[in-house]
Parts: C-alpha cells; sequence; structure tokens
C-alpha cells in the first residue's frame, strides 16, 4: 500500500510539471502581453522597454528556465496585471469557488444520481421519460443560456434570488442549480446505464429469488455493483466543479478561480495562469488518488500491493 | 458497502459548511440611500493610479486618488484638482500652483516633493508602468517650493505637459515607506472617497473622505461591483442589485427605458471605429482610387442603423467632429455606388472584377466589431469587391495589426482621452507610429508642427490641413463614433460622458 501511494505520489509530480510546462510554453507562443499592458499610442521604443524590464525579450528557452527554477522553489512570480504574487491571487479565490463548486456536487450527488436510479428500476414510465427529458435539456442547453434564463425567471420575474455576486446562501441556488445542471444530468444517465446493465445479471435473479425486498435487491445488490463507473465520473466532475467554473462564475459575477482565469488568459497574466492550472491539476491528481482509494473500498476484488 | 455513501454524504456536507465558514463576510451594509453601486464589466486590476493603463480601473481610483488638472466635460476643457493655477513661464515650462492645506487620507501633508515622485515613480524603469508615454515628454519636474511645480520639456508642446494625460498623484512619503506590493491594495489618496473594503471581483467599497477639500459628496458610500455578462448587468439592475451599469447592449434599450425603476442614459463617445488599409503592405490597398472607391461604397449610415440600431455618429474625417481641430470645411465622402464604380474602373477593376480584400477584426473588443467587419464586407459586395473577413480574438489580433506586415486592411477602435486631433494623428497616421500603416512626409511634418504650435488658430489651421490630405488620400474607411449606452436606477442623477470617465461624487440622488 505505502510503495503503492509513493509510486502514485511521484506520478503526481510528473504530472504537474508536465502541465506547467506545457501550458507555460503555449502561454508565450501566443505573444507576450506588452500590446495590452501598455496604452495604445505607446511608441515602439515605449513598448521594447517594457518588454526588455519584464524579461519578454529573452529566448523563450531562458524564460522557461527562470520561470522552472523559482517555481521549484513555489514561487510563480508576482501577477503582471495585479503586482502581487499570483499563487496568493489564485488560492484566494478557492473558497468562493469551493462553495459553489461543493453545492453544485450536492445537487449531482442528491439529485443525478438518485434520479438514475430511479430511472432504471422504472424504465419506459412517466419517471424515466421525464428524467431522462430533463437530461437530455441538461446536457444540450449552454450553462450560458441556462444561466440568464435562471437570472430571468427566479430574479428578475419572481424575485426570489439575487440576480448576481456573492453574499448568503441565497446567492449561491442559482449558480450553483446552473452549474450543477450539466453534471447532474450526465450522472442520472451514467447511473441509469449502469444500472440497467445490473439489473439483468444472473445473481440479481437470484437475489431476488432469494425472497429479499426489493430496495435490497436493486441498493444492495444493484448499486453496489455499478458503484465503479459512477464513483470514477463523480471524482471527475467533482475536480471540475472545484477548479473553477468558467461560464457560471463569469454569468454570475462570482468571484472565484473560473473567473480570475478567464481574464488572466485574456490579459495575458502568464504567472497567474499558471497559478490556476497548477491548482486545478493538483486537484484532479488528489481526487484520482481518492477515487482509485476508493475503488478498493467499494471493489473488494481491487487490492493495491 | 451500504455504509459508505452516507458517509461520503456527512463529509461533502461537511465541506460545504467549512468553505461558507471560510468565506470572507461581507462588511456591515452601508445605508441604501446614502449608497451609489456602480457595475462595470470587470473589477480594478491594481489601486496603484500609476500603474494601471485601462479605463475600469481609472474609473475606480479616480476616486482615491486626483490629479493637478482632470478632463472637463467636453473637449479642450479642463477643471483645476490638486493645481489652482498654471501658466506657461517660457516655451518649454509651465508652472502649477498647488492647492494648499490637501492632506493624504493617511494626514501627510500634500506639497509639490509628491507631483514629482509621481512622474519619476512612472518614468524609474523598475517599476515597469505602462504609463511612460503619459509622461514622455516631461523632461523633468522642479520644485522651488512645496507648492509650486514646474514640468520641464525639451521642446515646445502644443498641450500643456500637465494635460495632454495627466496622471494621479500618489504620497511620497508613503510609497517609499511601504513599497510598490502594499501600496497596490491600500490605496491612500486626496480624492473624495476612501477605501473601506474591496474583495477582488466581488465588491470594493469607498466611504466619503471626511477631509476631502472639495467638501460634500451626495453619496456617503460608492461601491463597485463588477458584472462581466451583459445580460447579468441588465438584471442586477433591474432588480435593485446596482445602480449604474456600463455598456449596454442597444437590444436592451427598450427594456430599460421603459422599465419601473430604470433609465437609458447615453452620451457620444471620443471613441471612434475605422478600418484602415495598411499602405505599407503590397496589395490592391496600395490604389488611392480603390481606397477612395470603397469610401464610397460603404454605407456608414445604414451600418449605424442595422447594425447599432442606431446608436452611432457618421464621421466625415478620422478628426471626429467633437475633437479639438475638426474643421466642417473639409469635403468628406458620401455614400455614392456610381461614383465606387466609375473609380473602380479608372484602378483597373471595371465592375469590381479580380479585386479580392482581406479584412481583418478584432472579436468582443469593441461593441459589434465583428458584425460591423462584416456589413462593411456585405457592402463591398455591391460593387463586385469580394472580401473576406478574418475575425480574431483581441491579444492576438492587435500584436498581428502591430506588426503592420499581416493586415492588409484591419478593423481598430481609437479613444483620445482629451479629445484632441494629435492624439489620432500622432499615434495612427505619423510614419513612425506603432500602429500606423501609413507614410507621408508632408503629414509627419504638419503634425510635428501641430504638436508643438502653441497659438490654437494656427494650430487648427495645421489640422485642417492634415485632415484635408487624409481626405484625398483616403487611407482609412472612416466609420462612425459609438453612442455610448449606459442605465441607471431612478434613484441616481448622472450625466455620462465622452472619455467614458465614471465619477460617483459627479452623481446626485434623482
Amino acid at each position: 500500500m505505502l510503495t503503492y501511494l509513493a509510486r502514485r505520489a511521484l506520478g503526481a509530480v510528473w504530472a504537474l510539471i508536465g502541465v506547467t510546462s506545457v501550458v507555460f510554453i503555449i502561454l508565450h507562443l501566443t505573444g507576450d502581453p506588452t500590446s495590452v499592458m501598455m496604452p495604445p499610442e505607446a511608441t515602439k521604443a515605449e513598448m521594447d522597454a517594457f518588454r526588455h524590464a519584464q524579461g519578454f525579450d529573452r529566448p523563450l528557452i531562458v524564460q522557461f528556465g527562470t520561470f522552472a527554477l523559482a517555481a521549484a522553489h513555489g514561487d510563480l512570480g508576482l501577477s503582471l496585471r495585479h503586482q502581487e504574487p499570483a499563487m496568493g491571487l489564485a488560492l484566494e479565490r478557492l473558497p468562493a469557488t469551493a462553495v459553489l463548486g461543493g453545492s453544485a456536487f450536492l445537487i449531482v450527488l442528491l439529485v443525478g444520481v438518485p434520479a438514475g436510479i430511479l430511472s432504471a428500476l422504472k424504465p419506459r414510465t412517466w419517471i424515466d421519460y421525464t428524467a431522462r427529458g430533463v437530461a437530455l435539456i441538461g446536457q444540450s442547453a449552454p450553462t450560458y443560456w441556462i444561466g440568464l434564463m435562471l437570472i430571468l425567471l427566479f430574479a428578475v420575474r419572481l424575485g426570489w434570488a439575487p440576480a448576481s455576486g456573492i453574499g448568503d446562501w441565497h446567492n449561491v441556488v442559482l449558480p450553483a442549480a446552473t452549474l450543477g445542471f450539466f453534471s447532474t444530468a450526465k450522472l442520472m444517465r451514467l447511473t441509469r446505464a449502469a444500472m440497467l446493465e445490473i439489473l439483468g445479471a444472473d445473481y440479481m435473479r437470484t437475489a431476488r429469488a432469494k425472497g429479499l425486498t426489493a430496495l435490497r435487491v436493486s441498493l444492495g445488490h444493484g448499486l453496489r455493483n455499478a458503484w465503479l463507473p459512477i464513483v470514477t465520473q463523480l471524482g471527475v466532475e467533482l475536480g471540475g466543479l472545484l477548479s473553477g467554473a468558467i461560464i457560471t462564475e463569469t454569468v454570475f459575477a462570482w468571484p472565484g478561480v473560473g473567473r480570475l482565469a478567464v481574464q488572466a488568459v485574456f490579459e495575458r497574466d502568464f504567472p497567474v495562469v499558471e497559478a490556476v492550472v497548477l491548482i486545478a491539476a493538483t486537484l484532479f491528481v488528489l481526487l484520482n488518488l481518492a477515487v482509485d482509494l476508493l475503488y478498493a473500498v467499494i471493489d473488494p476484488r481491487i487490492r493495491y500491493a | 458497502m451500504g455504509r459508505m455513501a452516507p458517509r461520503m454524504r456527512v463529509k461533502g456536507v461537511g465541506f460545504i459548511i467549512l468553505s461558507v465558514l471560510l468565506l470572507v463576510p461581507a462588511g456591515p451594509v452601508p445605508a441604501a440611500d446614502s449608497t451609489v453601486t456602480i457595475s462595470q464589466g470587470v473589477d480594478a486590476d491594481t489601486l496603484n493610479p500609476l500603474a494601471t493603463t485601462i479605463t475600469p480601473t481609472f474609473n475606480v481610483v479616480g476616486h482615491l486618488y486626483e490629479r493637478l488638472v482632470d478632463f472637463g466635460t467636453s473637449a479642450g476643457q479642463y477643471d483645476p484638482k490638486l493645481a489652482v493655477s498654471w501658466k506657461r513661464i517660457n516655451p518649454t515650462t509651465e508652472e502649477y500652483k498647488l492647492r494648499r492645506g490637501v492632506t493624504f487620507s493617511n494626514g501627510d501633508p500634500f506639497t509639490s516633493a509628491d507631483v514629482k515622485f509621481s512622474v519619476e515613480w512612472i518614468k524609474d524603469k523598475v517599476n515597469v508602468s505602462g504609463q511612460t508615454p503619459y509622461v514622455r515628454n516631461i523632461d523633468h519636474v522642479d520644485t522651488p517650493d512645496p507648492y509650486t511645480v514646474r514640468f520641464v520639456s525639451t521642446a515646445p508642446t502644443a498641450i500643456e505637459l500637465g494635460f495632454a494625460q495627466p496622471i494621479y498623484i500618489v504620497d511620497a512619503k508613503y510609497f517609499r515607506e511601504k513599497g510598490n506590493a502594499y501600496v497596490a491594495d491600500h490605496p491612500v489618496g486626496t480624492g473624495p472617497y476612501v477605501l473601506r473594503e474591496w474583495h477582488r471581483d466581488d465588491q470594493l467599497v469607498m466611504d466619503a473622505n471626511p477631509k476631502w477639500w472639495g467638501g460634500h459628496v451626495a453619496f456617503e458610500h460608492a461601491v463597485f461591483k463588477p458584472i462581466p455578462e451583459a445580460g447579468a448587468r441588465v438584471a442586477a439592475l433591474r432588480t435593485g442589485g446596482t445602480d449604474l451599469i456600463t455598456n449596454v447592449p442597444y437590444q436592451y434599450q427598450i427594456q430599460l427605458t421603459g422599465g419601473q425603476n430604470t433609465k437609458l442614459v447615453s452620451t457620444r463617445s471620443y471613441r471612434q471605429l475605422f478600418i484602415a488599409f495598411n499602405t505599407l503592405q503590397p496589395g490592391p490597398q496600395q490604389n488611392k482610387l480603390v481606397r477612395q472607391a470603397i469610401n464610397y461604397a460603404v454605407d456608414v449610415p445604414a451600418i449605424v442603423k442595422n447594425v447599432l440600431g442606431g446608436r452611432g455618429f457618421e464621421l466625415t474625417s478620422p478628426i471626429p467632429s467633437n475633437y479639438v481641430g475638426f474643421d466642417p470645411s473639409v469635403p468628406a465622402y458620401k455614400h455614392d455606388l456610381a461614383k465606387a464604380k466609375e473609380l473602380l474602373a479608372k484602378a483597373g477593376y471595371p465592375d469590381g472584377k479580380g479585386l479580392t480584400l482581406t479584412l481583418n477584426a478584432p472579436t468582443g473588443r469593441y461593441n459589434r466589431d465583428k458584425e460591423i467587419a462584416e456589413a462593411v464586407a456585405g457592402q463591398l459586395q455591391a460593387v463586385g469587391i469580394q472580401t473576406t473577413v478574418k475575425p480574431q480574438e483581441w491579444v492576438a489580433y492587435y500584436a498581428q495589426v502591430a506588426r503592420r506586415a499581416e493586415t492588409p486592411l484591419y478593423e481598430l477602435g481609437w479613444n483620445v482621452a482629451n479629445a484632441d486631433a494629435d492624439g489620432v494623428v500622432s499615434a495612427l497616421f505619423v510614419s513612425t507610429a506603432p500602429l500606423s500603416c501609413y507614410n507621408n512626409p508632408e503629414i509627419d511634418r504638419l503634425d510635428l508642427l501641430a504638436a508643438r504650435e502653441i497659438v490654437p488658430a494656427k494650430r487648427k489651421a495645421l489640422f485642417k490641413q492634415i485632415a484635408t490630405i487624409l481626405h484625398e488620400d483616403a487611407p482609412w474607411i472612416v466609420l462612425f463614433q459609438y453612442e455610448d449606452l449606459y442605465a441607471t436606477s431612478k434613484r441616481v442623477r448622472w450625466q455620462p460622458r465622452g472619455d467614458e470617465a465614471i465619477r460617483a461624487y459627479e452623481m446626485t440622488p434623482g
């Protein structure tokens, strides 16, 4: 088990190095931010002086070396726009993103999975059709549009929730529903498919023949065996939800990591983009590990040596 | 397994509760009637007024800091702020008498040393400020006494050094003591408001500065609450979440004009949109007759009407009519298809045959930028010119335009804060300017004269000459100026300005 964890930790470090390097190179290839950071009337000499002071005129490999050396010491540098440590700016946004992503995940877990189970247990009934219909909308309608529609209905017309911004729990409801809708639909369909596959298995018939209650058959034997792909997907969804929801945060003016990332990309604020990517990658690596470890708990046949 | 799921759920709930507790609680909410909330698309990037170059940030720091002289509400008009009077003492030296008894919000007195420090902070390479172009003509600053400063230049300048793009004045002692990282979010200025709290991308709350020399402001508290998405800004205004929103898409004008609590306010912007011909790059756009023909072929009023919902003003010259230096007697192009066809035939392209062009345009940088380029391309079709529109994301687009060799036709917006013709000519037509794709020694010569000419009438005559040459040579498709749309709640009375500045202290309860 310990060897396994050590191997995974090493793999994680490589993954993080890989991701930050790729992002660094792609970002720098798209051009430096001098033109967006100087006023448009700047002369060539003024632009060049700025470029030189920022070090953008050095060869890419030299810039990368400097960055890598500092990053290895945990220093991603100052944000070009804000003149403050980039990592601090990104970490500052994490709580807001965690609240939004966590709430959305709760919706996925408490709505998506049960709806999928119900839908599989009662195929071709109104429950199934409703769940699948809603899931179809959830997966096909753009998040952007869903968000605006929810704002128009619940904020503007009914006045039940604020239209945007962060504050108390009232503010969380609409963005969390918007953000969670897509994942909920995905989970509902996945759960339904996984359950349907299991429901036809021989051991399910045996379980029913033993005279177990319908609930024990479907949850104890059915869901338990269908759980593996669902947990994997939940892990992926949680990673996505917690690393910042770009569109939802933008539509609802939510001060999270996703909005910071979008602005940083548009402004070519390299250190901030790196910080956000590093945080997201770390989250994914950790959640993947957690999911893998969970496998052993869910399925005793899986053992890590 | 049966026990696994509930445990996971409990952990999830615990995580949410923890996260909610971690959230910084919003401070005490100020009384609604004494507060005005302003929603721009983006938050301030820094509160160091010497480190930014973007309008939304200037709009925020303009409440905390002040300039010696600030732009008035119309072109060529300036209001005294930290300076009470000024005069040229010789062609290269201006003297400013400073307001006495002004203190920064930490109690430090405001003196000429602070002015000198602010200019030098920008010029100091260590600080990597984007504002170096604002002070490029100031050679050095002299401080004969605590309430007098002199700006000295190497050559005479038509527009006073302190006016062209006035900078904000910071507290020299405080900046030196605290360092750049600290002052970026701990502002200490002389302005009408002081910062109470700032949660990035959430809200920035300011309280009236009780020690402000200018006296009482109508709204005791001013809040900046950025909302990036235009539809969400409109929704926030309609639900009372904010009092003033910027960049209202014209599609919302009926909804907001007829709203119970909302009203639409607008002004003619100093910003113009144009399409430049790259005359430095080989191609049909190097032919003057083609350029003239295209100017006749484009129907600007139709574009304003159909693409901007009427919210724009047709221009007759690259020097807009609300700029200092405009002359109405300079001829203009009017939509005339017959004339366009005649010129095309003369240029060797009868019925536009064989003439294909690529029009580069940004997406999402200016109101309806891509759509306007597409409309122009559509209109050129009418005289037989095949035009391909190539839209691109802003940063990559702008870098390409600045290389001056890859964009035969390109669309750009231009805003001159002091609404002076020189801001257009020196940045976009003078051959050495980074964004100029035009090389005409006569324009270079005339603009240099205009930049140094102190007598307004002589200067105006120079710009008339420039505009006449630009009309004949047609290095641009001259388009229009935007009408900037804002919307406010009915509890706020405010008149927008052409330079896109928003000042809570210019607002009154409605």
